[in-house]
């Protein structure tokens, strides 16, 4: 990045600033089975400018703020060109005053940039000791492997780096008998290449796709508890961590107060959530969040009662938090009931959705079946099709949680989730 | 007026030919696409206003594709130096040896594919637009959508707030190789109303957005919009939810839209043909839904927001007829799929940005209108419902699943809407099914292209997708 824009930036006028320079270095392999389709090289800078006006309009005070990205290869005329509109621009911003971020924390060590080559090799052997076989295979895979080093430079004295791996590993894996073929989708998100993990994964993906052969149409069930074992999970628990983000607070959006209970007591276990400073291999695992602040562990909600929100700097000062900061990392303990335990009676387990999805807002459940396992008792039936419905607000609070847990990337989760008193829509009848 | 072509690419195409050269020498095929996109988004309600210049297609960067004994490699970078192309070139030469030389020793299998025509072409268009971008009088514009915003607020007992999104982009894009000269600037804008309501605990969205080709002016037509939107969502409040089942529906042409881009757009997208992940390539020449269903895709037929002269690959806008009358007559492909399965290529080379591979990717999906009214349509349905409202769908092009999660559904019993309202509604069944059902369709059509498209879960582009009201009959929950 150019000195000048620091210069051009002090001379502006405004109240305050900040510069994102992000340069990464990505390796990309697109395979189809294992036949290398094409591969890719990005050797990118992003520098993005943010301007900030304070005004006072009839009394009342006001921080506006605009921001746009600034190429690289920007001059300087074309700079201070920018500049001068964006400082124009975030005098129309009518946002109340609030405080920018100051200065916190110790910078911590500089990391040695990730080497990419080494990270997608990881990744490239990974996927060829997947063991597969006629009947269940992988279909294609793209794998994406990232070294950033990212710098955010503020008007208030902030100056801080971050360099960290980030991967992305998307498998499609087929499975086929004398009458069809399907195929399940996963993606994997990490800092690095966890090589035993994607392969166990990928290896049961083809567990599920054999049973898939297999499946009979989902049954209408009316009301039934659903278990989930996969990252499907995280959007049930998303939906309590969404809620208390001072953004949404303040919008009125969630009625989260701290102290009071996040979810009306439904017999279900008491959720507890932590923001994680890092967790192993995760992809945000940086010192600082995305506006400088310094990133910590800290309760969010504890024993099902909101204990802290969190949050982009702007809303946690509107509704009074001095020292939040948006996590990247989020841990949720465990219950006091084991998988096993949390897998009985009558309850259907779906391990595949087309795209499983709870609203924030509403609290709307949603998702068609793609492959699930009706359990009553001890028979078990394959079924797909049909599916998940209802809303949070009502079936909240009656969430049961296992012992153990498990990491999707920057996310620890109970590795089961059962909840109770779903709508599942049949496939036929 | 003309949306005028960027000056910064007139001014480094001399020297990205003289990479494209230099390359040349040591490739079998290399092509350069190089963008430099702006736009602005604003977004304004009651408790937080923002103003950036970031939207879903602004970038400013270049990709250099290039093939070698069958293995095609790319090269994307945001710095480069027109008085020193060779620099580039050999910066991305060594970039890419780097990986040549793990692929080497992961002894890595290569799917060769032969080298892609490079025909001469020169093709320079500059699309009509009524205002431009980065001309837009930002003061005013954010003075009318705060009016908008707090007229919407002011129209609700229930109202929380009242978002309203307003983004435009000025894409410029460039095409080189040996052969071709290819430039294109266009306008599109995308506004949005989002109206939150609450009562008693519950919190409901609205939503309802313009699109189109067109420039910044395209925000005036959201004022007319804002009461209508703000009693829609309040209907939301009150919704019961719908008891599963198998009904007759109606549904909107946003549905329609939804139902088109999901149900088959992605299921014909043709390299998943190349990677044996549609159902559709088994079923060319086949039916595949009722003999009222003709479906095109395409950047030419229609002019919405995926709308352009020539895809990232230089392959010229086409109009593809993917249904005729029940009969699935071909799928939309890229030129490297095409080359692949032995067919012409359609214009559907799409990236996310100048960083992102291409893929097959939708433009305008559209079903064509048929002879009915809405009144009816209704009229015609025992029990069903009126559909409207699109939150999201996903596609399953392997197994011809659907599911489509929908804002409201308006009760219809004996042929008359009954005022009930059920909310949310998820859409689930079997592609030919749903297709094979459609009896009547309305005869007007309307396309939206707000929001974006993933494949699978990432690679956003914009697209826009529509038709008219269709009669069918789907499985509800």
């Amino acid at each position: 990045m150019e000195n000048f824009i620091f210069d051009l930036l002090k001379r502006s006028g405004a109240d305050g600033w900040a510069v994102r320079d992000e340069i990464r270095t990505g390796w990309e392999f697109y395979f189809i089975r294992h036949a290398l389709d094409q591969n890719r090289v990005r050797e990118t800078e992003h520098i993005t400018l943010t301007i900030y006006k304070a005004f006072e309009e009839n009394g009342k005070k006001f921080l506006g703020s605009a921001s746009a990205e600034i190429a690289p290869t920007a001059t300087e005329a074309e700079a201070e060109g920018l500049i001068r509109s964006l400082l124009f621009e975030a005098g129309l911003i009518r946002n109340p005053y609030y405080a920018l971020n100051q200065p916190r924390g110790d910078a911590a060590p500089m990391p040695d940039a990730p080497d990419v080559a080494a990270i997608a090799g990881d990744f490239l052997r990974a996927m060829k000791s997947v063991d597969e076989d006629a009947g269940a295979f992988v279909n294609s895979y793209e794998i994406f492997t990232d070294s950033v080093c990212c710098r955010l430079v503020t008007s208030t004295g902030i100056d801080v780096t971050d360099v960290y791996p980030s991967s992305m590993t998307e498998v499609v894996v087929n499975a086929r008998d004398d009458k069809r073929e399907i195929e399940l989708y996963r993606m994997y998100n990490s800092g690095s290449c966890d090589a035993a993990g994607l392969k166990a994964n990928v290896e049961e993906t083809m567990r599920f796709g054999r049973d898939k052969l297999r499946a009979g149409k989902t049954p209408a069930l009316g009301k039934c508890d659903v278990v989930f074992s996969t990252d499907d999970a995280l959007q049930l628990y998303d939906y309590f961590i969404d809620r208390m983000n001072a953004g949404m607070v303040y919008q009125g959006i969630s009625d989260c107060e701290i102290g009071k209970a996040v979810a009306e007591d439904k017999g279900g276990d008491k959720l507890t959530v932590r923001a994680a400073k890092t967790l192993e291999n995760s992809s945000h695992n940086g010192a600082f969040d995305s506006e400088g602040a310094p990133v910590r562990d800290m309760t969010i909600i504890s024993g099902g009662v909101a204990e802290n929100f969190y949050g982009r700097r702007m809303f946690s000062q509107y509704i009074g938090l001095e020292d939040s900061f948006s996590p990247g990392n989020f841990v949720v303990e465990g219950g006091d009931k084991t998988a096993a335990e949390l897998r009985t009676g009558k309850f259907l387990e779906v391990v595949e959705f087309s795209d499983f999805q709870v609203d924030p807002a509403s609290g709307d459940i949603a998702g068609e079946i793609r492959l699930g396992y009706l359990h009553d008792g001890d028979a078990v039936m394959v079924v797909e099709g049909g599916s998940v419905s209802g809303t949070m607000r009502e079936l909240g609070g009656a969430l049961r949680f296992s012992k153990e847990q498990k990491q999707y990337n920057n996310y620890l989760i109970p590795a089961v989730t059962r909840l109770c008193g779903a709508s599942i829509t049949g496939a036929e009848g | 007026m003309k949306a005028p072509f960027s000056p910064y690419l007139d001014a480094i195409a001399p020297g990205m030919k003289t990479l494209v050269a230099a390359l040349k020498g040591k490739y079998d095929y290399v092509s350069v696409l190089c963008t430099d996109s702006v736009g602005f988004a604003a977004s304004i309600s009651q408790r937080a206003k923002a103003v950036n210049h970031s939207t879903m297609m602004t970038e400013r960067g270049n990709v250099i594709r290039v093939c070698r004994d069958g293995l095609y490699s790319e090269y994307a970078f945001n710095r480069f130096d027109p008085a020193a192309p060779e620099k580039t070139a050999a910066e991305a030469e060594q970039a890419l040896e780097a990986q040549f030389a793990l692929l080497k020793e992961t002894a890595s299998d290569v799917y060769r594919t032969a080298a892609l025509p490079d025909e001469p072409c020169v093709l320079h268009e500059e699309m009509e637009t009524g205002t431009l971008p980065e001309e837009t009088d930002l003061a005013a514009l954010v003075e009318k959508l705060s009016a908008m915003s707090a007229r919407g607020v002011a129209a609700s007992e229930f109202a929380l707030d009242c978002r309203l999104s307003a983004q435009s982009t000025h894409v410029c894009k460039m095409f080189l190789t040996p052969n071709r000269d290819m430039r294109q600037s266009y306008v599109y804008s995308e506004g949005v109303i989002l109206p939150i309501v609450a009562k008693d605990g519950r919190v409901e969205y609205g939503y309802e957005g313009v699109s189109g080709r067109e420039g910044p002016e395209i925000f005036d037509r959201l004022s007319d919009k804002v009461e209508t939107i703000m009693k829609s969502a309040e209907e939301l409040l009150s919704a019961d939810r719908i008891e599963p089942g198998e009904y007759e529906v109606i549904v909107s042409p946003e549905v329609s839209g939804l139902i088109a881009h999901e149900a088959f757009g992605h299921g014909v997208e043709m390299d998943m043909f190349v990677k044996n992940r549609a159902l559709g390539a088994d079923y060319i020449g086949k039916r595949v839904g009722s003999d009222l269903v003709t479906m095109h895709e395409g950047a030419s037929p229609e002019i919405q927001v995926a709308s352009y002269a020539f895809d990232d690959e230089g392959t010229p806008a086409h109009d593809t007829v993917e249904i005729q009358n029940g009969i699935l007559k071909t799928g939309v492909c890229d030129a490297l799929s095409a080359l692949r399965l032995g067919v012409e290529p359609t214009g559907n080379g799409k990236r996310e940005n100048f960083e992102h591979k291409v893929y097959t990717r939708m433009t305008n999906t559209v079903f064509e209108s048929g002879d009915s009214t809405l009144e009816e349509m209704i009229a015609t349905v025992k029990y069903g419902y009126l559909l409207k409202g699109m939150q999201s769908g996903m596609e399953d092009p392997k197994h011809w699943g659907i599911q489509c999660i929908l804002d409201r559904g308006y009760e219809i019993r004996d042929g008359k809407l009954t005022g009930k309202v059920v909310s949310p509604i998820v859409m689930t069944g079997y592609v030919p099914e749903l297709l094979g059902s459609i009896s009547m369709l309305s005869r007007d059509h309307c396309l939206y292209g707000n929001g974006g498209c993933g494949k699978g879960h990432k690679e956003w582009v914009k697209v826009s997708d529509g038709g008219p009201y269709m009669k069918a009959k789907a499985r509800l929950g």
